[in-house]
């Protein structure tokens, strides 16, 4: 059992060295996000500072010191902006457009295109799974084409559609239209992905279950597709992440200031605080926060569909 | 149900024609969204605003857009931004994704802290990165100020190759570490899962044989995990020809015009210059492109399944 002292050494040694690099990288990666976060809780004056500090924390003696850091939450108060009201529960309103409309506008596009895209890719990938129909491959092979055109592209006819249906369509909505469209965008690897997921699954189960008398449609909703959540789970976590952080489209096809989702709200926000960069800050990060923390509890799922998805396409 | 045969025969006929009507909703939205526009875009890339209505012109749109001075200098800047984007993603995906491998304690937490940046949206990383070098007030930019270089104001220097844009400009360069600081964490995914389907026996049997470590990734590593790598090197530059988030949040094309991507061009020429036809044929030439590297993605991953 004597293995040789140095041997040992030199393993404990690598290990240290790679947990040394690998936290550089994690530094790395974190440093922008950590660098906004201390912007967003930082005073105008600070801001405009010449030359610019990283903490402001200086003294005139010292150049960093705990107890004199002036910490500000003004950026969020003018993201966010309260307002007194005795009606409500915590006795104030939040009044910023990013947390009255913008966000919730977010959430409900996001959520619906998740629902609706696994939804329809559950039920296409589970027949293209188990089925062999005439144009099997050609409808498969036509879904991967498709996610061959560029997204910028589609838009050019897209936004023409959304022009001739506001003119002539008396129930049109801009987010109906919108939802519609993240369903297209999502849907064709979406397909890839969960008939992956069913091709896993045994035949056998469902073939026992039409033997005992069950209809083909029983058989799907009550053996596979309790055996496919967790695929189609990953699914909806796909899209919902997908169609929060989606700016283009929304910012192409969404007219009313009412509807607009939080990215394109943040790029307004651009536009009108060229100098203050805590209230962009804020605002990154508020919007961003509940995507990370999202991603931080569903990882392992998260990792599964987007490889799935590289592989595939 | 032989007493039934009608009610029998009712039953496999709806059997047969379920995939049918499982899959039509979902080629419904294709055909809509996907389907309809591709060949409009064809349409629309022979047509020209006049008036109120399109005018059929053939192929002028192509001619004055390849005549046009912005077209070979965005085509320029995408293949300095797809080469640095790519070369950097690739390489440093590759050696992050060794050194997870090696899966020393608390891989687990590194992961997760690596892969904050790619669940962040491009265009807030893009603001993210924009709040370190804004003119004046920007963390960097005052070090940066003391050797000449504001990264979102200053033009490309003069080309050297006639007009082809290099050396590119600084704001060009910090997008192209932009983009890869967020492409980063999925690449490294993608590498490391194909790593860990090297078997241990195979390098470890090459250690015994005197490999030394550079001569195992040269002759060992790296040909186990090409076929991914191709994967990932169409993906990056599918997403990086197609990606225009981040250009709008971190440069919005500028100084001047030192970071007009293809896709960026297409945007202004369609929804700044309200030249649609134009950008109609821009965006088929994009999309022929796109097509011909998928074409070679599905080559390299039936290949990869014919080999196993």
């Amino acid at each position: 059992m004597s293995v040789p002292k140095s041997y040992l050494n030199r393993r404990a040694w690598e290990t240290r060295l790679v947990n040394f690099a690998l936290i550089v990288v994690c530094l790395f990666a974190v440093f922008p996000i950590f660098t906004t976060i201390t912007i967003s809780f930082k005073q105008q004056t600070d801001i405009t500072r010449k030359p610019p500090i990283f903490f402001p924390c200086d003294t005139p003696e010292k150049s960093f010191e705990w107890s004199a850091c002036r910490w500000a939450v003004e950026g969020y108060q003018r993201v966010i902006a309260p307002k007194p009201d005795e009606n409500t529960l915590l006795g104030f309103k939040l009044t910023g457009n990013l947390i009255k409309t913008y966000i919730p506008n977010t959430i409900m596009y996001a959520f619906s295109s998740a629902i609706g895209v696994s939804l329809l890719a559950s039920l296409s990938g589970f027949a293209f799974s188990r089925y062999r129909f005439k144009g099997h491959d050609a409808l498969m092979t036509g879904i991967y084409a498709v996610t061959g055109i560029p997204l910028i592209t589609n838009m050019l006819a897209l936004y023409q559609m959304g022009i001739t249906f506001r003119k002539n369509l008396p129930f049109y909505d801009d987010r109906l239209f919108l939802i519609f469209v993240y369903f297209g965008f999502f849907l064709p690897i979406s397909v890839w992905i969960t008939k992956g997921f069913f091709d896993a699954i045994p035949r056998e189960l469902e073939e026992s279950a039409l033997i005992e008398g069950c209809s083909p449609l029983g058989a799907m909703f009550r053996i596979t597709m309790p055996l496919a959540a967790p695929g189609l789970v990953s699914i909806f976590l796909m899209t919902f992440v997908n169609v929060w952080n989606e700016f283009i489209v929304a910012y192409l096809l969404v007219t009313k200031n009412d509807y607009k989702p939080a990215m394109f709200g943040l790029y307004d926000f651009l536009s009108q605080n060229i100098i203050n960069l805590q209230v962009l800050a804020a605002a990154c990060l508020i919007i961003a926060a509940p995507i990370i923390i999202l991603f931080l509890f569903t990882r392992k799922t998260f990792f599964r569909a987007m490889v799935e998805g590289a592989v595939k396409g | 149900m032989q007493k039934n045969p009608s009610s029998f025969m009712k039953r496999f006929e709806i059997r047969k024609s379920l995939p049918f009507w499982l899959i039509l909703p979902t080629i419904i939205v294709i055909l809509i969204v996907q389907v309809y526009p591709a060949f409009y875009t064809m349409w629309l890339s022979l047509q020209e605003r006049k008036g109120a209505s399109w005018e059929y012109v053939g192929f002028e749109n192509f001619e004055r857009l390849v005549n046009a001075g912005l077209f070979p200098e965005s085509i320029g800047h995408t293949v300095i931004f797809l080469i640095g984007y790519v070369v950097l993603t690739l390489s440093l995906g590759f050696m992050i994704a060794q050194l997870l491998k090696r899966n020393v304690p608390l891989t687990g937490l590194y992961v997760t802290i690596l892969f904050i940046p790619w669940i962040i949206a491009d265009i807030i990383a893009g603001l993210v990165f924009r709040l370190l070098v804004t003119p004046d007030y920007g963390l960097f930019s005052g070090i940066l100020a003391e050797r000449g270089i504001s990264v979102l104001t200053d033009t490309r220097p003069t080309p050297l190759f006639g007009s082809f844009p290099f050396p590119p400009s600084p704001a060009m360069i910090y997008l192209i570490l932009a983009a890869t600081w967020r492409a980063l964490p999925f690449i490294t995914l993608l590498i490391l899962a194909s790593l860990q389907t090297i078997p241990h026996e195979v390098i470890e049997s090459a250690r015994i044989d005197g490999a030394n470590g550079l001569q195992i990734t040269n002759h060992i590593t790296i040909p186990l995990i090409l076929p991914t790598m191709v994967v990932a090197l169409f993906n990056l530059i599918l997403g990086g020809m197609n990606g225009v988030g981040m250009v709008f949040s971190l440069t919005g094309g500028g100084p001047g015009t030192a970071t007009y991507v293809l896709s960026y061009f297409l945007y202004v020429l369609g929804w700044g210059q309200l030249r649609f036809g134009r950008a109609a044929a821009l965006a088929l030439m994009i999309a022929i492109v796109n097509w011909i590297l998928i074409y070679l993605v599905l080559r390299v991953t039936r290949l990869q399944e014919r080999e196993r």
